[in-house]
Protein backbone atom coordinates (compact mmCIF):
# COMPACT_ATOMS: atom_id res chain seq x y z
CA UNK A 1 0.00 0.00 0.00
CA UNK A 2 0.91 3.45 -0.41
CA UNK A 3 1.14 5.18 2.50
CA UNK A 4 0.19 8.89 3.11
CA UNK A 5 -0.66 12.03 5.27
CA UNK A 6 -2.93 14.59 5.15
CA UNK A 7 -0.84 17.88 4.12
CA UNK A 8 -1.34 21.00 6.04
CA UNK A 9 -4.71 22.73 5.94
CA UNK A 10 -2.23 25.94 5.30
CA UNK A 11 -0.91 24.35 2.21
CA UNK A 12 -3.99 23.32 0.63
CA UNK A 13 -5.51 26.53 1.26
CA UNK A 14 -2.70 28.60 -0.39
CA UNK A 15 -3.29 26.37 -3.49
CA UNK A 16 -7.22 27.09 -3.24
CA UNK A 17 -6.31 30.86 -3.28
CA UNK A 18 -8.50 32.81 -5.28
CA UNK A 19 -10.60 29.47 -6.11
CA UNK A 20 -14.05 29.37 -4.54
CA UNK A 21 -16.06 26.46 -6.24
CA UNK A 22 -14.03 23.25 -4.98
CA UNK A 23 -15.00 19.48 -5.83
CA UNK A 24 -13.23 17.32 -2.81
CA UNK A 25 -12.52 13.84 -4.55
CA UNK A 26 -11.66 10.88 -2.11
CA UNK A 27 -10.15 7.35 -3.17
CA UNK A 28 -11.57 4.40 -2.02
CA UNK A 29 -7.98 2.55 -1.79
CA UNK A 30 -5.29 3.39 -0.22
CA UNK A 31 -5.96 6.80 1.28
CA UNK A 32 -8.97 4.94 2.72
CA UNK A 33 -6.85 2.67 4.71
CA UNK A 34 -4.84 5.46 6.19
CA UNK A 35 -8.01 7.80 6.70
CA UNK A 36 -6.44 10.05 4.36
CA UNK A 37 -8.99 10.22 1.48
CA UNK A 38 -12.19 7.73 3.17
CA UNK A 39 -15.39 9.20 3.32
CA UNK A 40 -14.72 10.81 6.29
CA UNK A 41 -11.78 12.88 5.57
CA UNK A 42 -13.68 14.09 2.09
CA UNK A 43 -16.54 15.08 4.60
CA UNK A 44 -14.31 16.81 7.67
CA UNK A 45 -12.06 18.57 4.71
CA UNK A 46 -15.33 19.84 2.85
CA UNK A 47 -16.78 21.05 6.69
CA UNK A 48 -13.24 22.96 6.72
CA UNK A 49 -13.09 24.70 3.14
CA UNK A 50 -16.49 25.75 3.54
CA UNK A 51 -15.81 27.40 6.99
CA UNK A 52 -12.86 28.64 4.77
CA UNK A 53 -15.81 30.12 2.93
CA UNK A 54 -15.46 28.03 -0.20
CA UNK A 55 -18.17 26.18 -2.28
CA UNK A 56 -17.50 22.61 -1.89
CA UNK A 57 -18.59 20.04 -3.87
CA UNK A 58 -18.07 16.52 -2.15
CA UNK A 59 -17.07 13.82 -4.44
CA UNK A 60 -16.17 10.13 -2.08
CA UNK A 61 -15.34 7.18 -3.68
CA UNK A 62 -16.62 4.13 -2.02
CA UNK A 63 -14.20 1.31 -0.50
CA UNK A 64 -11.96 -0.43 -3.32
CA UNK A 65 -12.59 2.74 -6.19
CA UNK A 66 -9.12 3.81 -5.99
CA UNK A 67 -8.45 6.98 -7.48
CA UNK A 68 -5.84 5.96 -9.47
CA UNK A 69 -7.40 3.19 -11.25
CA UNK A 70 -9.01 5.31 -13.91
CA UNK A 71 -10.90 2.40 -15.29
CA UNK A 72 -12.91 3.00 -11.73
CA UNK A 73 -12.59 6.40 -10.59
CA UNK A 74 -13.27 7.24 -14.41
CA UNK A 75 -16.62 6.23 -13.82
CA UNK A 76 -17.15 8.73 -10.93
CA UNK A 77 -15.64 11.76 -13.03
CA UNK A 78 -17.43 10.81 -15.89
CA UNK A 79 -21.07 10.99 -13.44
CA UNK A 80 -19.86 13.79 -12.03
CA UNK A 81 -18.92 15.81 -15.43
CA UNK A 82 -21.17 19.13 -14.53
CA UNK A 83 -19.91 19.65 -11.12
CA UNK A 84 -16.25 19.15 -12.59
CA UNK A 85 -16.72 21.72 -15.28
CA UNK A 86 -17.88 24.35 -13.22
CA UNK A 87 -15.63 24.73 -10.30
CA UNK A 88 -12.45 26.27 -10.07
CA UNK A 89 -10.71 23.64 -8.43
CA UNK A 90 -10.32 19.82 -7.91
CA UNK A 91 -9.46 18.93 -4.04
CA UNK A 92 -7.91 14.85 -4.61
CA UNK A 93 -7.31 13.15 -1.32
CA UNK A 94 -5.18 11.07 -2.81
CA UNK A 95 -0.86 10.04 -3.29
CA UNK A 96 0.69 11.52 -6.42
CA UNK A 97 -0.33 8.79 -8.81
CA UNK A 98 -4.17 9.24 -8.24
CA UNK A 99 -3.61 13.04 -8.44
CA UNK A 100 -2.34 12.78 -11.73
CA UNK A 101 -4.09 9.92 -13.43
CA UNK A 102 -7.53 12.33 -11.95
CA UNK A 103 -5.50 14.99 -14.27
CA UNK A 104 -4.60 13.19 -16.79
CA UNK A 105 -8.08 11.86 -17.79
CA UNK A 106 -10.02 15.14 -17.50
CA UNK A 107 -7.32 17.05 -19.38
CA UNK A 108 -6.95 14.17 -22.22
CA UNK A 109 -10.51 12.12 -21.98
CA UNK A 110 -12.88 14.91 -20.61
CA UNK A 111 -10.89 18.04 -21.84
CA UNK A 112 -11.81 19.67 -18.89
CA UNK A 113 -8.74 21.70 -17.39
CA UNK A 114 -8.75 22.63 -14.34
CA UNK A 115 -6.17 22.50 -10.77
CA UNK A 116 -5.74 19.83 -9.60
CA UNK A 117 -4.50 20.24 -6.17
CA UNK A 118 -2.93 17.16 -4.42
CA UNK A 119 -4.88 16.89 -0.22
CA UNK A 120 -2.00 14.07 0.56
CA UNK A 121 1.76 13.80 0.93
CA UNK A 122 2.45 10.06 0.18
CA UNK A 123 5.01 8.66 2.12
CA UNK A 124 6.09 4.89 0.09
CA UNK A 125 5.56 1.64 -0.74
CA UNK A 126 4.40 -0.02 3.00
CA UNK A 127 3.59 -3.46 4.45
CA UNK A 128 2.67 -4.50 8.10
CA UNK A 129 0.19 -3.41 10.08
CA UNK A 130 -2.50 -2.83 11.79
CA UNK A 131 -0.75 0.05 13.19
CA UNK A 132 2.84 0.12 11.90
CA UNK A 133 3.72 0.29 8.59
CA UNK A 134 7.29 -0.10 7.34
CA UNK A 135 8.51 0.66 4.47
CA UNK A 136 10.70 -2.57 2.33
CA UNK A 137 10.23 -2.35 -1.08
CA UNK A 138 11.05 0.63 -3.12
CA UNK A 139 9.67 -0.89 -6.45
CA UNK A 140 13.56 -0.80 -7.95
CA UNK A 141 12.79 -2.80 -10.55
CA UNK A 142 15.58 -5.43 -10.03
CA UNK A 143 14.84 -7.44 -7.02
CA UNK A 144 18.32 -8.51 -4.86
CA UNK A 145 16.15 -10.02 -1.79
CA UNK A 146 17.75 -13.41 -3.84
CA UNK A 147 21.21 -12.02 -2.66
CA UNK A 148 20.98 -10.36 1.33
CA UNK A 149 18.75 -13.43 2.82
CA UNK A 150 15.64 -11.07 1.90
CA UNK A 151 15.98 -8.07 3.35
CA UNK A 152 16.70 -5.38 0.75
CA UNK A 153 19.09 -3.30 1.86
CA UNK A 154 18.54 -0.31 -0.70
CA UNK A 155 15.36 0.17 1.33
CA UNK A 156 15.48 -0.72 4.56
CA UNK A 157 19.29 0.57 5.00
CA UNK A 158 19.34 4.50 5.40
CA UNK A 159 21.84 5.21 3.19
CA UNK A 160 20.63 2.49 0.72
CA UNK A 161 24.06 0.69 1.14
CA UNK A 162 24.59 -2.82 -1.52
CA UNK A 163 27.36 -3.46 0.68
CA UNK A 164 27.08 -2.98 4.30
CA UNK A 165 26.42 -2.25 7.49
CA UNK A 166 28.62 1.41 7.38
CA UNK A 167 30.88 2.65 9.77
CA UNK A 168 28.21 4.29 11.96
CA UNK A 169 26.05 1.13 13.76
CA UNK A 170 24.84 2.32 17.03
CA UNK A 171 24.55 0.70 20.77
CA UNK A 172 21.63 -1.79 19.66
CA UNK A 173 22.47 -2.43 15.93
CA UNK A 174 20.85 0.93 15.51
CA UNK A 175 21.37 2.71 12.40
CA UNK A 176 23.58 5.87 12.05
CA UNK A 177 20.89 8.11 10.99
CA UNK A 178 18.12 7.11 13.40
CA UNK A 179 18.29 5.66 16.68
CA UNK A 180 14.55 4.10 16.24
CA UNK A 181 15.66 1.97 13.05
CA UNK A 182 17.68 -1.18 13.33
CA UNK A 183 20.64 -1.56 10.91
CA UNK A 184 19.44 -3.21 7.90
CA UNK A 185 23.12 -4.81 7.07
CA UNK A 186 23.33 -6.05 10.55
CA UNK A 187 19.75 -7.99 10.50
CA UNK A 188 20.89 -9.16 7.00
CA UNK A 189 24.26 -10.49 8.70
CA UNK A 190 22.14 -12.27 11.63
CA UNK A 191 19.61 -13.88 8.95
CA UNK A 192 22.45 -14.97 7.12
CA UNK A 193 24.20 -16.93 10.41
CA UNK A 194 20.82 -18.38 11.03
CA UNK A 195 20.61 -20.10 7.54
CA UNK A 196 23.81 -20.80 8.21
CA UNK A 197 25.15 -18.75 5.06
CA UNK A 198 27.06 -16.00 7.17
CA UNK A 199 30.28 -17.26 4.82
CA UNK A 200 28.17 -15.07 1.65
CA UNK A 201 28.67 -12.07 3.88
CA UNK A 202 32.21 -11.29 2.97
CA UNK A 203 31.58 -12.00 -0.69
CA UNK A 204 30.99 -8.01 -2.74
CA UNK A 205 27.89 -7.69 -4.26
CA UNK A 206 27.89 -5.57 -7.57
CA UNK A 207 26.31 -2.52 -7.87
CA UNK A 208 23.01 -1.93 -8.01
CA UNK A 209 20.95 -1.68 -12.01
CA UNK A 210 19.14 1.78 -11.38
CA UNK A 211 18.66 1.31 -15.61
CA UNK A 212 15.56 -1.03 -14.61
CA UNK A 213 14.33 2.73 -12.90
CA UNK A 214 14.38 4.48 -15.75
CA UNK A 215 11.92 6.83 -14.87
CA UNK A 216 8.63 7.45 -15.37
CA UNK A 217 8.31 3.49 -15.89
CA UNK A 218 5.65 2.31 -18.21
CA UNK A 219 4.15 -0.59 -18.01
CA UNK A 220 1.48 -2.82 -19.74
CA UNK A 221 -0.43 -5.97 -19.11
CA UNK A 222 -2.66 -8.05 -21.86
CA UNK A 223 -5.33 -8.87 -19.46
CA UNK A 224 -6.77 -5.98 -17.60
CA UNK A 225 -8.58 -6.90 -14.45
CA UNK A 226 -11.70 -5.29 -15.84
CA UNK A 227 -15.06 -4.04 -14.05
CA UNK A 228 -16.03 -7.70 -13.80
CA UNK A 229 -14.34 -8.01 -10.21
CA UNK A 230 -16.52 -4.82 -9.29
CA UNK A 231 -19.38 -5.98 -10.98
CA UNK A 232 -18.98 -9.48 -8.70
CA UNK A 233 -18.35 -7.32 -5.25
CA UNK A 234 -21.84 -5.49 -6.04
CA UNK A 235 -23.64 -7.10 -3.66
CA UNK A 236 -21.01 -5.85 -1.06
CA UNK A 237 -21.18 -2.50 -1.95
CA UNK A 238 -23.97 0.07 -2.29
CA UNK A 239 -22.12 1.40 -5.44
CA UNK A 240 -23.98 2.96 -8.25
CA UNK A 241 -22.32 2.50 -11.10
CA UNK A 242 -22.44 5.76 -14.03
CA UNK A 243 -21.62 6.08 -17.68
CA UNK A 244 -18.33 3.70 -18.64
CA UNK A 245 -15.25 6.27 -18.75
CA UNK A 246 -13.33 6.81 -21.90
CA UNK A 247 -10.50 3.74 -22.13
CA UNK A 248 -7.33 3.82 -24.17
CA UNK A 249 -7.30 0.33 -26.11
CA UNK B 1 47.05 -7.40 -6.66
CA UNK B 2 49.72 -4.81 -8.84
CA UNK B 3 52.76 -4.59 -6.97
CA UNK B 4 53.65 -1.16 -8.58
CA UNK B 5 54.26 1.48 -5.96
CA UNK B 6 53.36 5.08 -6.29
CA UNK B 7 53.55 6.53 -3.03
CA UNK B 8 55.49 7.44 -0.29
CA UNK B 9 52.71 5.99 1.95
CA UNK B 10 52.46 2.90 0.07
CA UNK B 11 56.34 2.60 -0.11
CA UNK B 12 56.73 2.98 3.86
CA UNK B 13 53.65 0.35 4.56
CA UNK B 14 55.40 -1.94 1.76
CA UNK B 15 58.76 -1.56 3.61
CA UNK B 16 57.87 -2.64 7.22
CA UNK B 17 58.32 0.92 8.41
CA UNK B 18 55.92 2.15 11.29
CA UNK B 19 53.60 4.60 9.21
CA UNK B 20 52.42 7.94 10.56
CA UNK B 21 49.81 10.04 9.00
CA UNK B 22 47.93 13.29 9.74
CA UNK B 23 44.71 14.83 8.50
CA UNK B 24 43.68 17.56 7.59
CA UNK B 25 40.61 19.51 6.70
CA UNK B 26 39.62 22.25 4.52
CA UNK B 27 37.06 24.30 5.74
CA UNK B 28 33.85 26.34 4.22
CA UNK B 29 36.12 28.88 2.37
CA UNK B 30 37.17 29.75 -0.73
CA UNK B 31 41.19 28.78 -0.04
CA UNK B 32 42.71 26.28 1.59
CA UNK B 33 45.47 28.31 3.21
CA UNK B 34 45.01 26.81 6.79
CA UNK B 35 45.40 23.39 5.69
CA UNK B 36 48.42 24.49 3.81
CA UNK B 37 49.93 26.32 6.62
CA UNK B 38 49.04 23.00 8.94
CA UNK B 39 50.73 20.58 6.14
CA UNK B 40 53.62 22.27 6.54
CA UNK B 41 54.36 21.95 10.13
CA UNK B 42 53.24 18.57 9.63
CA UNK B 43 55.92 17.56 7.44
CA UNK B 44 58.78 15.74 8.22
CA UNK B 45 56.34 14.30 11.36
CA UNK B 46 54.51 12.31 8.97
CA UNK B 47 54.34 10.49 5.57
CA UNK B 48 50.89 11.65 4.34
CA UNK B 49 47.99 13.39 5.46
CA UNK B 50 44.22 12.30 4.48
CA UNK B 51 42.44 15.48 3.27
CA UNK B 52 39.05 15.11 3.99
CA UNK B 53 35.67 15.07 1.89
CA UNK B 54 32.95 16.70 3.23
CA UNK B 55 33.42 15.34 7.02
CA UNK B 56 30.32 14.54 8.97
CA UNK B 57 28.43 15.94 5.81
CA UNK B 58 29.67 19.57 6.16
CA UNK B 59 29.80 20.71 3.07
CA UNK B 60 33.46 22.01 2.88
CA UNK B 61 36.01 22.81 0.31
CA UNK B 62 36.57 19.89 -2.51
CA UNK B 63 38.75 17.07 -1.68
CA UNK B 64 40.67 16.57 -4.75
CA UNK B 65 41.24 20.46 -5.11
CA UNK B 66 42.67 20.70 -1.67
CA UNK B 67 44.83 17.55 -1.70
CA UNK B 68 45.98 19.14 -5.06
CA UNK B 69 47.00 22.67 -3.63
CA UNK B 70 48.14 20.70 -0.27
CA UNK B 71 50.83 18.63 -2.45
CA UNK B 72 51.66 21.45 -4.68
CA UNK B 73 52.12 24.26 -2.52
CA UNK B 74 53.29 22.50 1.22
CA UNK B 75 54.94 19.67 -0.89
CA UNK B 76 52.56 16.95 1.91
CA UNK B 77 51.49 14.10 -0.16
CA UNK B 78 48.10 13.65 0.57
CA UNK B 79 45.30 10.96 1.28
CA UNK B 80 42.04 12.38 -1.20
CA UNK B 81 39.08 11.21 0.78
CA UNK B 82 36.37 10.24 -1.45
CA UNK B 83 33.04 9.76 -0.25
CA UNK B 84 29.84 7.97 -2.07
CA UNK B 85 27.36 9.72 -0.48
CA UNK B 86 27.80 13.11 -2.66
CA UNK B 87 28.58 11.30 -6.22
CA UNK B 88 27.48 8.97 -8.51
CA UNK B 89 29.58 6.24 -10.19
CA UNK B 90 30.17 8.04 -13.27
CA UNK B 91 31.10 11.47 -11.02
CA UNK B 92 32.98 8.93 -8.67
CA UNK B 93 34.88 7.83 -11.66
CA UNK B 94 35.82 11.15 -13.55
CA UNK B 95 36.79 12.19 -9.72
CA UNK B 96 39.51 9.36 -10.01
CA UNK B 97 40.64 10.15 -13.32
CA UNK B 98 40.93 13.81 -12.34
CA UNK B 99 42.73 12.86 -8.92
CA UNK B 100 45.09 10.65 -10.70
CA UNK B 101 45.62 13.17 -13.76
CA UNK B 102 46.62 15.84 -10.48
CA UNK B 103 48.85 13.85 -9.34
CA UNK B 104 47.46 12.18 -6.66
CA UNK B 105 48.44 8.99 -5.27
CA UNK B 106 46.21 7.62 -2.64
CA UNK B 107 42.48 7.41 -2.25
CA UNK B 108 40.56 6.68 0.86
CA UNK B 109 37.50 4.92 -0.53
CA UNK B 110 34.74 6.02 1.91
CA UNK B 111 30.39 5.47 2.13
CA UNK B 112 30.41 8.52 3.76
CA UNK B 113 28.22 9.54 6.81
CA UNK B 114 24.24 10.53 5.88
CA UNK B 115 23.73 14.04 4.61
CA UNK B 116 21.10 14.26 6.97
CA UNK B 117 23.58 14.55 9.77
CA UNK B 118 24.92 17.21 8.30
CA UNK B 119 24.98 20.64 7.60
CA UNK B 120 22.58 20.27 4.18
CA UNK B 121 20.42 17.77 5.60
CA UNK B 122 17.79 18.52 2.33
CA UNK B 123 20.48 17.56 0.14
CA UNK B 124 19.75 14.13 -1.68
CA UNK B 125 21.81 11.38 -0.62
CA UNK B 126 23.66 9.36 -3.56
CA UNK B 127 25.44 6.30 -2.37
CA UNK B 128 25.47 4.79 -6.10
CA UNK B 129 28.44 3.15 -5.14
CA UNK B 130 29.72 1.95 -1.42
CA UNK B 131 32.79 1.75 -0.09
CA UNK B 132 33.47 -1.65 -1.42
CA UNK B 133 32.36 -1.54 -4.67
CA UNK B 134 33.79 1.82 -4.74
CA UNK B 135 37.75 0.30 -3.57
CA UNK B 136 36.66 -2.40 -6.80
CA UNK B 137 35.91 0.58 -9.08
CA UNK B 138 39.37 1.88 -8.27
CA UNK B 139 41.09 -1.02 -8.37
CA UNK B 140 39.58 -1.80 -11.89
CA UNK B 141 40.97 1.19 -13.24
CA UNK B 142 44.33 1.31 -11.76
CA UNK B 143 45.15 -2.50 -12.56
CA UNK B 144 43.15 -3.28 -15.44
CA UNK B 145 42.59 0.18 -16.88
CA UNK B 146 38.94 -0.77 -16.97
CA UNK B 147 35.89 0.80 -15.62
CA UNK B 148 33.11 -0.91 -13.76
CA UNK B 149 31.03 -1.24 -17.40
CA UNK B 150 34.60 -2.52 -18.91
CA UNK B 151 35.41 0.21 -20.75
CA UNK B 152 38.66 0.98 -21.75
CA UNK B 153 40.68 3.68 -19.98
CA UNK B 154 43.80 5.15 -21.84
CA UNK B 155 46.76 5.75 -19.19
CA UNK B 156 45.38 4.78 -16.35
CA UNK B 157 45.47 6.44 -13.35
CA UNK B 158 48.03 5.72 -10.58
CA UNK B 159 47.06 5.56 -7.23
CA UNK B 160 46.70 3.20 -4.37
CA UNK B 161 43.20 2.57 -2.43
CA UNK B 162 42.81 2.37 1.35
CA UNK B 163 39.61 1.74 2.80
CA UNK B 164 37.87 2.39 6.59
CA UNK B 165 37.14 0.22 9.52
CA UNK B 166 35.44 0.57 12.74
CA UNK B 167 36.71 -1.53 15.81
CA UNK B 168 33.77 0.51 18.28
CA UNK B 169 31.32 -0.87 16.10
CA UNK B 170 28.22 -1.62 17.71
CA UNK B 171 28.15 -4.86 15.94
CA UNK B 172 31.63 -6.43 15.73
CA UNK B 173 31.21 -9.53 13.55
CA UNK B 174 29.11 -7.83 10.64
CA UNK B 175 31.75 -4.83 10.89
CA UNK B 176 34.42 -7.42 10.55
CA UNK B 177 33.07 -9.67 7.21
CA UNK B 178 32.49 -5.88 5.70
CA UNK B 179 36.07 -5.54 6.20
CA UNK B 180 37.35 -8.55 4.81
CA UNK B 181 34.75 -7.74 1.70
CA UNK B 182 36.87 -4.94 1.26
CA UNK B 183 40.00 -7.21 1.25
CA UNK B 184 38.50 -9.96 -1.01
CA UNK B 185 38.18 -6.98 -3.42
CA UNK B 186 42.06 -5.44 -3.31
CA UNK B 187 42.23 -2.59 -0.67
CA UNK B 188 45.76 -1.72 -0.48
CA UNK B 189 45.57 -0.84 3.10
CA UNK B 190 43.18 -0.03 6.03
CA UNK B 191 42.76 3.34 8.37
CA UNK B 192 40.77 2.51 11.49
CA UNK B 193 37.76 5.16 13.09
CA UNK B 194 39.48 6.45 16.27
CA UNK B 195 39.63 4.22 18.70
CA UNK B 196 40.22 5.30 22.61
CA UNK B 197 40.30 1.48 24.33
CA UNK B 198 42.58 -0.57 23.74
CA UNK B 199 40.39 -3.88 24.76
CA UNK B 200 37.96 -2.21 21.55
CA UNK B 201 41.26 -2.69 19.43
CA UNK B 202 42.35 -5.93 20.76
CA UNK B 203 38.69 -7.45 19.91
CA UNK B 204 38.83 -6.14 16.69
CA UNK B 205 42.18 -7.93 15.89
CA UNK B 206 40.86 -10.91 17.40
CA UNK B 207 37.75 -10.99 15.19
CA UNK B 208 39.63 -9.61 11.84
CA UNK B 209 42.64 -12.70 12.64
CA UNK B 210 45.62 -12.79 10.38
CA UNK B 211 45.35 -10.15 7.30
CA UNK B 212 47.54 -9.32 4.29
CA UNK B 213 46.62 -6.04 4.54
CA UNK B 214 48.66 -3.17 6.21
CA UNK B 215 46.17 -1.91 9.08
CA UNK B 216 46.64 2.02 10.47
CA UNK B 217 45.43 2.43 13.69
CA UNK B 218 43.46 6.14 13.96
CA UNK B 219 43.42 8.63 17.61
CA UNK B 220 42.08 11.50 17.94
CA UNK B 221 44.39 13.95 20.53
CA UNK B 222 41.94 16.29 20.78
CA UNK B 223 42.81 20.13 20.85
CA UNK B 224 40.21 21.73 22.81
CA UNK B 225 37.58 19.59 24.88
CA UNK B 226 34.70 20.80 22.01
CA UNK B 227 36.53 18.49 19.45
CA UNK B 228 36.54 15.47 22.16
CA UNK B 229 33.05 16.35 23.34
CA UNK B 230 31.93 16.46 19.39
CA UNK B 231 33.58 13.48 18.57
CA UNK B 232 31.64 11.24 21.82
CA UNK B 233 28.49 12.74 20.83
CA UNK B 234 28.11 12.77 17.65
CA UNK B 235 30.57 10.30 15.62
CA UNK B 236 28.81 6.92 15.58
CA UNK B 237 30.97 4.21 16.73
CA UNK B 238 33.38 6.12 18.91
CA UNK B 239 33.53 6.32 22.20
CA UNK B 240 35.53 8.68 24.35
CA UNK B 241 36.49 7.63 27.68
CA UNK B 242 34.82 9.76 30.52
CA UNK B 243 38.29 10.54 32.27
CA UNK B 244 39.59 11.84 29.76
CA UNK B 245 36.78 13.73 28.42
CA UNK B 246 36.66 14.67 32.19
CA UNK B 247 40.58 16.11 32.01
CA UNK B 248 39.71 17.61 29.09
CA UNK B 249 36.61 20.10 30.38
CA UNK B 250 38.83 20.63 33.01
CA UNK B 251 41.33 22.74 30.78
CA UNK B 252 38.46 25.37 29.49
CA UNK B 253 38.90 26.93 33.10
CA UNK B 254 42.42 27.57 32.52
CA UNK B 255 42.36 31.63 31.19
CA UNK B 256 46.27 31.70 30.32
CA UNK B 257 46.70 30.45 26.80
CA UNK B 258 50.33 29.17 26.86
CA UNK B 259 48.79 27.00 30.68
CA UNK B 260 45.79 25.40 28.71
CA UNK B 261 48.04 24.60 25.58
CA UNK B 262 50.46 22.86 28.23
CA UNK B 263 47.64 21.03 30.12
CA UNK B 264 46.08 20.02 27.34
CA UNK B 265 49.17 18.35 25.85
CA UNK B 266 49.78 16.98 29.11
CA UNK B 267 46.26 15.70 29.17
CA UNK B 268 46.95 13.88 25.86
CA UNK B 269 49.73 12.25 26.34
CA UNK B 270 48.85 11.02 29.80
CA UNK B 271 46.32 9.43 28.42
CA UNK B 272 47.94 8.20 24.99
CA UNK B 273 50.90 6.90 27.12
CA UNK B 274 49.33 3.71 27.45
CA UNK B 275 47.25 3.06 24.70
CA UNK B 276 50.23 3.66 22.07
CA UNK B 277 52.39 1.70 24.64
CA UNK B 278 49.52 -0.92 23.76
CA UNK B 279 49.60 -0.52 20.38
CA UNK B 280 53.12 -1.41 19.69
CA UNK B 281 51.95 -5.16 20.82
CA UNK B 282 49.50 -5.25 18.19
CA UNK B 283 49.29 -6.09 14.62
CA UNK B 284 49.16 -2.27 13.84
CA UNK B 285 51.24 -0.88 11.08
CA UNK B 286 51.00 2.11 12.10
CA UNK B 287 49.13 5.04 13.82
CA UNK B 288 47.17 7.58 11.62
CA UNK B 289 46.84 11.01 13.83
CA UNK B 290 43.77 12.16 13.20
CA UNK B 291 45.14 15.81 14.86
CA UNK B 292 43.08 18.30 13.25
CA UNK B 293 44.57 21.71 13.97
CA UNK B 294 47.18 20.32 16.39
CA UNK B 295 50.61 19.29 14.85
CA UNK B 296 52.35 20.15 18.06
CA UNK B 297 51.09 17.00 19.59
CA UNK B 298 52.68 14.63 17.14
CA UNK B 299 56.33 14.82 17.91
CA UNK B 300 55.89 13.68 21.77
CA UNK B 301 52.89 11.39 20.52
CA UNK B 302 55.77 9.51 18.29
CA UNK B 303 58.23 9.50 20.23
CA UNK B 304 56.44 7.43 22.95
CA UNK B 305 56.17 4.60 19.98
CA UNK B 306 59.94 4.62 19.54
Amino acid sequence: MIAQEKKPIEEILGYLEGKKKVVVMGCGGCATFYHTGDTKAVNAMAETLTKEGKDVFKMPLPFSIQACDIEKSGVWLEKNRKELENRDAVLVLSCGDGVQVVTEYMDEKMEITKAVIPGNDALGLVGGGPKKFKETCQSCGMCELGKTAGICPLTSCGKGLMNGPCGGVREGDKCEIDEEKDCAWVKIYKRMEKLGEVEKFEQMLDPHEWSKMKRPRLFEIEEPIGMDVIGAMKGMMTVKFGPKPKLDE
Amino acid sequence: MGDEVYSDLMRELKTGKYVFTGELEPEKAGDVNEPIEMARELKGMVVACNVTDNPQSFAYVNSMAASYLIQKEAGMECVYQLRCSDRNRMALLSDVLGAGALGLKNVLALAGDHVSLGDTPDAKPVFDLDSTTLIKLIRTMVDEGKDLGGNEIHNPPKLHVGGAAAPGAAHLKAEVGKVKRKINVGVEYLQTQVVYYTDVLDKFFDELGKVDVPILVGIFPARTFGQADFFDKYVAGVDVPPDYLEAMKKTKEIKDKEKKKEEVDRVNIEFFTGFLEHLKGTPAAGCHMMAVGYPRIIPPLKKLME
